[in-house]
This record gives structure tokens, C-alpha cells and sequence, in this order.
């Protein structure tokens, strides 16, 4: 009789797998429209850089280029600058006058972020990277302050 | 006490000179002890404890700053103990109470001691959660420094510095205990002209220098040994480059030259190196609209050889002529002199101030000399506006070893307020003067001669030939064991100048000191300059053009020989003398008089940096590269030859100047091999016709050796060739502190300088008139001045003249007014000043003022100038 257990435990199986399959019918399809629809990424997720500002609008950089010396690929080129003290730029004496990002270059390593003494410089969320010419990938000061995805969290690790 | 002293620093047996520093001693035995206020050039103090180590006696040990005790014979010192240990920690947590939290915006930072020494020897942790006490930050001291007093720690390097080297106690402390600060006194900025020293030797990031400020990280520089290119000193610096601009300026040590300083003209004056509105391309004249164009340099190079070579073959090789600047590399001069000699043909070379001056070609024996002499003659130069680090080492051998100085100058100039005496004297009397002296201290030999046998004969009024007039001057010159003779341009111009050297030679000679004569020019490669040969009548290495076998040699080496008749001075060749000139590095329209004799040259060719006023009058003009962008050498007022290698990238498709020159001497050549020189159309020079004839000729005649220099080095290879005391000056022997040339290797015989005509003395000035003193000043409107940075800029002065007090008084004249100058040169308006060390019956507009007034009313030519004053 070992035939009729072995016919009880393949429907058995049959009917487990049936059981996956329909689960899987009901709960809906996991693949997210991207485009259409947005992606959500992990906290820690990093992708293109930010340049932060404080609530009252002065920019966080003092342009003191720690980024740059931490980057391990020379991303980063950063022209500091003394501030008028009648039209601040940041708070204190330096600013940054020029601040670039070579996305070609950049790794995401995140060491510009840790290096950074006032949390000026952070790496977003905003992964679409995609440009039309090279040139596209040198993000330029004014890029970094105004990203298309403000205020990411400050991580605080 | 015996010499050396042996004591034991961590079981390590040293043996140093006695009355050496503990903490000089354990860096000899290689024992770091931190310190912040003790310097090596500076005064032991002790003001920061940092340096407290162990002194281990019989007495059990005590703590004791290592920057101030002196060895002993058998002092043991330990410098690793737990207790060394706890008060060096100790030490930095009490400095870093109220240092601020600034390194990431500190431009010390990265190469800050306190920072360096916080990781090796503090503790780690900061027990101070208390807020910071706050003091001025951005607190100016002077237009080129700024102060931070949170950062300072009071070590009191800067108010030494200022001291003991400049003897111009310009900073102090302030206040007391926790509230101590260092500030200047009301009203006075710093302004020695070496104040940016103090920048170099503050521990901290508390004096900044403003030019660069901010403009650099220390990490990322590119540092390149260089010398600078300022005055003649030749004080050794280094180039901080970062993406190919030139950020900062800093001093390098060079016991022989400048010891650790260098002035604040070498330091932050340098942003003509990068400047905008330098040159880029070349430039040509366009034919049709008359104005200047942007080229390529084929073109350019093309445009000067038909237009230099039409004017040859039409003219003879004496129609054209090249005037340089003494700032160019030797390299560049020894080049320049070739083209005009081997290629062109012509003796026509100079530079202003060049054959004009008389100037003594050895230069001063060394500068360490200044330190070991006992007396220091200044005729006519002022080393304080003209070279300020070796007014730095006058007032130091003054200050520190009571040598005296002998100032014989129209003003009285800054130096003269030291012991010694100063002889005033009116503009183009110093021969006059100088002859004086001599006779007085060869009478006075005469007395002291006869002194030997009767002591009486001191008062003697039959001493042979004319009384002492000055017996002070006189006994202060027969009582100098080591003394020198330094003079410079503006005694030495013209005949009178030559009366000058050579009373001046007489005097030196009279007291035995014949050697002890120097001459200290105005540009910063001037002694290079003349070395090369720069000089209508001396051939490179000094030998006059008419000496044949000088000439032959050359024509060895270059293929073709030197002429032998001299060519003409810089002032004829602008007077009208040529009908082609090539002028490299100099701004010589920036007077208006000689921008008219320029404009009637049939052709002039500019090599700049800008475009100058002279660039402007140009047809062509190439765009040279600054001392910073070029491979090149110098040689300095010592005769020592220097590096300036390229310290960042040149600008635009500006060339060295070598490189240019090698590059229009080929297809200088190039055209002359095929009998024309039109080289970019040859159809447009139908009236050659003749050029098959001028081919035969050139090739049956010696033809000049073609120009094969890929490197500033490979030139200064064949310098040593043509010049013979430069033999041994090879790139890698001349090392990062150049080498000197033994002034032994030159024979100047007395005999050649001593020679001069008799000048009839300057009458005092009728009432009303006024003689003119042109001497320099040190932030005057030069041309690299004029592309300074902001901050240096503010420091040219108005246009002014100065006047006795005295003379003010008598003639009725209101300091601040303004006034009318005139002389048979031109005239000028200027606004007038106050200035006791003006003396009385003289003004004295200093020379390379904005505008040039000194020079629109005849300055600078050696021959005493009467003004008036309206
Ligand atoms: S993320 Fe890393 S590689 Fe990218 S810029 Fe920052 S430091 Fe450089
Ligand atoms: S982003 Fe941060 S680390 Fe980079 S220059 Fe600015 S302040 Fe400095
Ligand atoms: S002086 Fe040194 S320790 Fe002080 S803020 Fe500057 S870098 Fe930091
Ligand atoms: S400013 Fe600098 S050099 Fe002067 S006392 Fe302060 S720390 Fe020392
Ligand atoms: S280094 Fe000795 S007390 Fe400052």
C-alpha cells in the first residue's frame, strides 16, 4: 500500500504548491512603475551630494576643503573665500566661493559627509544621475544647494 | 670655561659648544623637545612652558625650560618621564583653554605646531566644558596682516621678531592674566618692510597673511624652491601652487643669502604672476585697421623676422637694437645678447641702467661680510627702501656686534639714525665729498705717522695736504679693521657717476680696503645681467668688445663673431639711434617722453608679461612668462647664482623668455639660410631681388651655429662656455642654495675704474630752486606693483614731494597743498609733504612714483637737477 500514501503525499504537495501560488496571486504585484512611480530608498541610501543651509538661510560650508582632502578620488575641488562681514555668505570668515562635485569620479564612499566639520555636505537620495554630456556631471555650487529633493536627514552615525 | 661641554639628554652622551641651549642640544642628539616660543633666530625667553624636561642633580631633579638653560659639563636631562609627561600635558590643556575651535578655517592649519603638538604630547581629552574667553579676530596690525588674538598664545615671537631683527618694537602685550593680548600701540600699524616674517614664525595660526588668505590648505600645495625676483638681494623663497595659480609666498632658509626672512615685497607681491590681464597670445598689428590683433605665435615670430631683417638688409645691422630688463633670467639675457651679437650683428644691447651706471662688476664680496664688518659706508643707495633684507643684516651686525655706519646720501635716510655719522650731501657732489675724505684720511695716515714718535703732532696744522675736515668721519674710517664700501645707481650714473666710483675707489683704496667695494644695482638679476654681457660695450664675462680673442672664442662657439666696435647705450637707441628695437621686460613708455621716441621706431617689437604702455606702442608683442613659470637662474648682488626653477603652469600660451628668443633665432635662421626673410609671404618682398647672390654668400661665409636649447639648462651649459668663471654653475651643482662665483676669477684692476674727469662741484640752489633727489622707495608704482593684489596696492602713495620742514617754513608753503614743479625736463603737480630727513634746499620725489614725476622732471640721469617749486 505504499502506493496510496505516496498518492495522498503528491497531492499533498501539489496542493502546497498551489497554495504558494495563490498567494502569491493575491498579494499583489512587488515590481514598482519606475519611472512612473517613485522609488523609495533606505535611510542610509547615498546618492548625489547636497549642500545644506541653516534655518536662516546662511550656508553651512565655511569652505575649510576637509571634504576634499578626505575624498579618496579628487572629486571634490572647493575655492575658499573671506566674507563680508556686512553680507555673510556663511557664518564666520570663509566661505566657499567655488564648490564642485565630479560625479564621474565620486564613489559614494560618503567620506566628504564624515570629513565635514558643520555637516555642510551630505549625500542625498536623488540617484537619478543620468545627464546628456559630461560636463552634466561637475555639479556646480549652485546645483548643490538647490537639489531636487531638500533636507535629507543628517545621519547620525 | 672650556669649549665644549658634554652632558647627557636620555642616557645620550652629546658634546656641543658651551653656551649652547638644552633644547638646541637635544636636537642635536636628535631628542625632540616641543617648544612654541623658542625660535633658533630669536632671544631665549621662556614664555610658554612647553619645553619643561627633568633636570636630574645630586639634589634629587627639578623641571627647568629646556629653551632657556645653558649646558653644563655633566648635566643630565630627561625629557620622557612621567612627570615630563603629565606637565606637557598639563602645558597644552592650559593653552587650549581659550584657543578656539578655528583649525577648519585656519589657514595655519594643517602645519599648525599647536595642532602638532596637541596630537603628539596632549592629552586627548579636554577637561574644559566652560565657554571660551573671546577676543579680537580679524583684527588688522597692518594692510598686509591680520591678527587673531583668540588664536594667540602669547609666545611673543612676533614682538621679538620685530625687535631683535627690525628693530622696530611695533607690537606688545596688552592687559593682563587671561585677558592678555597682543596688539600695536595707537595709531602705528606694523610697517618694517619685513613685517611678514612674523607670519612664518608665529606657532599659530594668530598673524595671517591677507594676500593669500584662505586662498590655499597647506596639504595641497605644490611647494617649488625659488628665488625672488623683487630687488638684487636674491632672498630665497618657495612657490605655493595649487591648480595651476600661484597661492602664497613664503620665506626658505639661506644662511649665505637671507637667513630665514625675506620682505614684504617678496612675500606678497606676486599676484602679477596669475594675474587677469596677463598676456595670452601674441599680438600683431593689423595692417589694415592699424590696431593690435591676437596671433599665433608662428605668425608673430614670422611677422619680427621679416620686418628685424628687412631693416638690417636695407640699413646695416646697427639700425636695430635690443633693450632688456635687469629682471630677466640669466638665461634669457645671455640669449638676447647672442641674437643681437651672433645673428643680427650689432653690439646695440642694454638695459637701462645698464651701460649708464658705473657699476663695479664684482658686486659685494658676500653677504655674510655685512656681519663681520665693523663699518659700513653707504654712499648713495638706502638699503631699507632698495633692499630690505640687507638693511636687516646691517641693523643687526649695528645692533648685535655696535659696528658703525658712514652714511653719505642727500636724505637721511632711515639707517642713519645709528651710530656712526651721516655726511649730507647735495646731489652730484658725493665725488666732491668722497675726494675730501680721501685726502683728509690720507693726511690723517700722515699724522698718525708721525703720532708714532711724538704724540703732540695729532693738532699739528703742518700735516701734509688739506686739514681734516672731518676728524669724527675721519678717525671712524682709520679706525675700521673691516669695513665696505657699498654704492648704488643713482651715484653712479653717467660722468659724474664715474667721478663717484672713482673717488669712491680712492678712498677704499687709501684706507687699504680696495676689495671692500660693492655695487648694489636696481633690478633683481642686474648683476646677471652684466655678467652676460648685457652691455653695448662688454662681450658676456666682462671683456671689453674690442678684445679680439674674447671674440674669437665666442665666434667659436657661436659661429659667427661679435662686432668690434661698441653699440649704442640704451639712451641712444631710444633717442633715435635705431629704427628697430626689441625691448624684453621693460616698461620703458611708461614715461611719456620716451613713449614720443618710440612711436617714430619703424618697428618695435615688446616681450611682456602685460601689455604695458610700451606693449601698446608695439607691432608685435609676445607674451612672456613671469620668474615663476620659467626654469631660469639669477645671480645676485654676492655673485651667486640661483635657481628659480618653474613653479606653476605658465599662462595662457605665454613662453619663457629663452624659449621665445630660441624660437625667433631659428627662423631667424632659417630665413637667412634661404636668402630672405619674409618668411610668411615671400611674394610680398619683390625687391629682393637679389637673393640667389645673398644665398652664395651666406654659404660660403661662417654661417651662425644653429640655436638647439630644449631646456633653460642646455642654455645655461653654453653660458658656462662663453662666460669662463661661470664654468662649474651646472643646474644640478648650483643645489637648492645657488653657488657664488669667485669674485678672484675676475681681474678689475683698479686702474679701469679709477680714471675720470674732474666734475665741477653743485652750487647750493639759488633761493626758490630746489635740487631734486630721486632715491627709491620701497612700495613705489612699479610695474609688478601695479598688478599687485588689492591690499599691497593701497600702499603706493599718492604722487608727492617732500621738503624740509625749514624750507616749508621759509617759503611759505602748506604741507597737504598742491604744487607745481618744474625743471628744464618738464614739469609736474604734486602734492607736498613734510619731511625732516629731507635736507634743507633739496626735494626729494622718490623714484617710480605714479606717473613717474621724479622721472617727467629729469631724475635718474645723473646729473643734478634744479627745480621750482610754484
Ligand atoms: S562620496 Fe566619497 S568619492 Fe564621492 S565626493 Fe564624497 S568623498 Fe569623494
Ligand atoms: S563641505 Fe564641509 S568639509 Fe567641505 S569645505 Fe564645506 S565645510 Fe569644509
Ligand atoms: S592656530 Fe592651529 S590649533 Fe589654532 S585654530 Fe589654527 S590650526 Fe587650529
Ligand atoms: S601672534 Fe603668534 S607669534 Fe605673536 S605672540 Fe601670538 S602666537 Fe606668538
Ligand atoms: S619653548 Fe621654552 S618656554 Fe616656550
Amino acid at each position: 500500500m505504499a502506493n496510496v500514501s505516496t498518492v495522498f503525499r503528491e497531492i499533498g504537495a501539489v496542493v502546497q504548491a498551489m497554495g504558494v501560488t495563490l498567494r502569491a496571486l493575491l498579494a499583489g504585484p512587488l515590481t514598482v512603475q519606475y519611472p512612473e512611480q517613485p522609488i523609495a530608498v533606505y535611510p542610509r541610501f547615498r546618492a548625489r551630494h547636497e549642500l545644506r543651509r541653516y534655518e536662516n538661510g546662511l550656508e553651512r560650508c565655511i569652505g575649510c576643503m576637509l571634504c576634499e582632502a578626505a575624498c579618496p578620488t579628487g572629486a571634490i575641488h572647493v575655492e575658499a573665500a573671506e566674507n563680508d562681514p556686512a553680507h555673510p555668505v556663511s557664518p564666520g570668515e570663509r566661505y566657499a566661493k567655488v564648490y564642485e562635485v565630479n560625479l564621474m569620479r565620486c564613489v559614494f564612499c560618503g567620506d566628504c559627509e564624515t570629513a565635514c566639520p558643520v555637516e555642510a555636505i551630505v549625500l542625498g537620495h536623488d540617484f537619478e544621475l543620468a545627464v546628456y554630456d559630461r560636463d552634466g556631471f561637475l555639479l556646480t555650487k549652485e546645483q548643490l544647494l538647490n537639489p531636487k529633493v531638500p533636507n535629507v536627514v543628517v545621519r547620525a552615525e | 670655561m672650556p669649549d665644549q661641554v658634554t652632558l647627557t639628554i636620555d642616557d645620550v652622551k652629546v658634546t656641543v659648544p658651551a653656551g649652547t641651549l638644552v633644547v638646541d642640544a637635544a636636537k642635536a642628539a636628535g631628542i625632540d623637545i616641543p617648544v612654541f616660543c623658542s625660535h633658533p633666530k630669536l632671544d631665549p625667553l621662556g614664555a610658554c612652558r612647553m619645553c619643561l624636561v627633568e633636570f636630574v642633580g645630586s639634589r634629587g631633579s627639578r623641571l627647568d625650560t629646556a629653551c632657556t638653560v645653558r649646558v653644563a659639563e655633566g648635566m643630565a636631562v630627561r625629557t620622557n618621564t612621567e612627570q615630563v609627561k603629565a606637565v606637557r600635558e598639563a602645558n597644552l590643556g592650559f593653552i587650549l583653554i581659550n584657543h578656539p575651535l578655528d583649525c577648519p578655517i585656519c589657514d595655519k592649519g594643517g602645519e599648525c605646531p599647536l595642532q602638532d603638538q596637541t596630537m603628539a604630547y596632549g592629552p586627548g581629552v579636554s577637561q574644559f566644558v566652560e565657554p571660551k574667553r573671546h577676543k579680537n579676530k580679524r583684527y588688522p596690525i597692518s594692510d598686509l596682516i591680520l591678527l587673531d588674538q583668540e588664536r594667540c598664545i602669547l609666545c611673543w615671537r612676533c614682538i621679538r621678531y620685530l625687535e631683535e631683527w627690525e628693530d622696530k618694537p611695533q607690537l606688545g602685550l596688552f592687559e593682563r592674566g587671561g585677558e592678555t593680548m597682543i596688539d600695536t600701540f595707537p595709531g602705528q600699524p606694523v610697517d618694517a618692510k619685513t613685517s611678514g616674517s612674523i607670519i612664518d614664525i608665529c606657532p599659530v595660526g594668530a598673524l595671517t597673511n591677507r594676500v593669500a588668505r584662505f586662498r590655499y590648505r597647506p596639504w595641497e600645495l605644490k611647494k617649488t624652491p625659488s628665488v625672488c625676483n623683487h630687488c638684487p638681494v636674491g632672498c630665497n623663497l618657495r612657490l605655493d601652487e595649487r591648480v595651476h595659480a600661484l597661492r602664497r609666498i613664503v620665506a626658505r632658509e639661506n644662511m649665505a643669502v637671507n637667513d630665514e626672512w625675506i620682505c614684504d615685497k617678496g612675500r606678497f607681491v606676486h599676484q602679477f604672476v596669475d594675474h587677469p590681464e596677463r598676456l595670452k597670445k601674441p599680438l600683431v598689428r593689423d595692417a589694415q585697421r592699424g590696431t593690435l590683433r591676437e596671433a599665433t605665435w608662428d605668425e608673430a615670430l614670422d611677422r619680427v623676422v621679416e620686418k628685424l631683417g628687412a631693416l638690417v638688409e636695407a640699413n646695416g645691422p646697427n639700425t636695430v637694437g635690443g633693450i632688456a630688463s635687469p629682471r630677466v633670467s640669466n638665461e634669457a639675457a645671455y640669449l638676447f645678447q647672442k641674437f643681437f651679437r651672433a645673428l643680427v650683428g650689432t653690439n646695440n644691447v642694454d638695459f637701462a641702467g645698464g651701460s649708464a651706471v658705473r657699476a663695479w662688476p664684482t658686486g659685494l664680496s658676500a653677504i655674510t661680510d655685512i656681519a663681520r664688518s665693523d663699518l659700513i659706508v653707504l654712499v648713495g643707495f638706502d638699503p631699507s627702501e632698495a633692499a630690505p633684507l640687507l638693511a636687516v643684516h646691517i641693523k643687526r651686525v649695528v645692533l648685535r656686534k655696535g659696528a658703525k655706519l658712514l652714511i653719505i646720501h642727500p636724505r637721511r635716510i632711515e639707517l642713519a639714525k645709528y651710530p656712526g655719522a651721516y655726511l649730507p650731501v647735495l646731489p652730484g657732489n658725493e665725488a666732491a665729498l668722497l675726494g675730501e675724505l680721501a685726502a683728509a684720511v690720507q693726511a690723517s695716515k700722515g699724522v698718525r705717522g708721525q703720532e708714532a714718535r711724538g704724540k703732540q703732532a695729532a693738532r699739528n696744522p703742518q700735516s701734509p695736504g688739506p686739514g681734516p675736515q672731518y676728524p669724527d668721519v675721519v678717525a671712524l674710517l682709520a679706525a675700521a679693521k673691516s669695513p665696505l664700501f657699498i654704492y648704488g645707481p643713482d651715484v653712479a650714473r653717467g660722468e659724474r657717476g664715474r667721478a663717484t666710483v672713482a673717488a669712491l675707489l680712492n678712498l677704499a683704496t687709501a684706507l687699504g680696503q680696495g676689495d671692500k667695494l660693492a655695487y648694489i644695482g636696481a633690478g633683481a638679476n642686474e648683476q646677471g645681467v652684466r655678467d652676460m654681457g648685457l652691455l653695448p660695450d662688454t662681450l658676456p664675462g666682462y671683456a671689453p668688445v674690442s678684445d679680439a680673442a674674447v671674440r674669437e672664442r665666442l665666434g667659436k662657439l657661436w659661429g659667427l663673431q661679435p662686432p668690434a666696435e661698441a653699440g649704442q647705450t640704451c639712451a641712444r637707441m631710444i633717442g633715435g639711434g635705431v629704427k628697430g628695437l626689441f625691448v624684453m621686460g621693460d616698461n620703458l613708455a611708461a614715461l611719456p617722453a620716451v613713449a614720443e621716441a618710440l612711436r617714430k621706431l619703424d618697428f618695435l617689437v615688446v616681450q611682456d608679461l602685460f601689455l604695458t604702455e610700451t606693449a601698446q606702442l608695439a607691432d608685435v608683442v609676445l607674451p612672456a612668462c613671469s620668474f615663476a613659470e620659467a626654469d631660469g637662474t639669477y645671480t645676485n648682488l654676492e655673485r651667486r647664482v640661483q635657481r628659480g626653477p618653474q613653479g606653476i603652469r605658465a599662462v595662457g600660451e605665454s613662453k619663457a623668455d629663452w624659449a621665445i628668443l630660441t624660437a625667433l633665432a631659428e627662423k631667424w635662421l632659417a630665413a637667412e639660410g634661404r636668402g630672405d626673410r619674409s618668411g610668411v609671404a615671400p611674394a610680398a618682398a619683390p625687391e629682393l631681388p637679389d637673393w640667389k647672390r645673398k644665398k652664395r654668400k651666406a654659404k660660403t661665409g661662417p654661417a651662425a651655429k644653429p640655436w638647439n636649447y630644449p631646456t633653460a639648462q642646455s642654455v645655461l651649459e653654453e653660458i658656462g662656455k662663453a662666460v669662463p668663471f661661470y664654468a662649474t654653475m651646472r643646474w644640478e651643482a648650483l643645489g637648492e642654495g645657488g653657488l657664488q662665483w669667485s669674485a678672484r676669477d675676475l681681474r678689475v684692476g683698479v686702474r679701469d675704474s679709477g680714471l675720470s674727469n674732474t666734475q665741477s662741484p653743485t652750487s647750493n640752489p639759488r633761493p626758490g630752486e630746489f635740487l631734486l633727489v630721486s632715491s627709491p622707495l620701497f612700495w613705489d608704482a612699479s610695474l609688478f606693483m601695479q598688478y599687485a593684489a588689492d591690499q599691497v596696492r593701497q600702499l603706493i602713495p599718492a604722487p608727492f614731494v617732500a621738503l624740509n620742514p625749514a624750507d616749508l617754513a621759509t617759503a611759505k608753503l602748506a604741507e597737504g597743498s598742491q604744487m607745481t614743479l618744474t625743471s628744464p625736463h618738464g614739469s609736474v603737480i604734486l602734492t607736498l609733504k613734510a619731511d625732516a630727513s629731507v635736507q634743507p634746499g633739496t626735494v626729494w620725489i622718490p623714484a617710480t612714483l605714479p606717473g613717474l614725476p621724479a622721472e617727467t622732471l629729469g631724475g635718474g640721469r645723473g646729473e643734478p637737477i634744479s627745480v621750482v617749486v610754484r
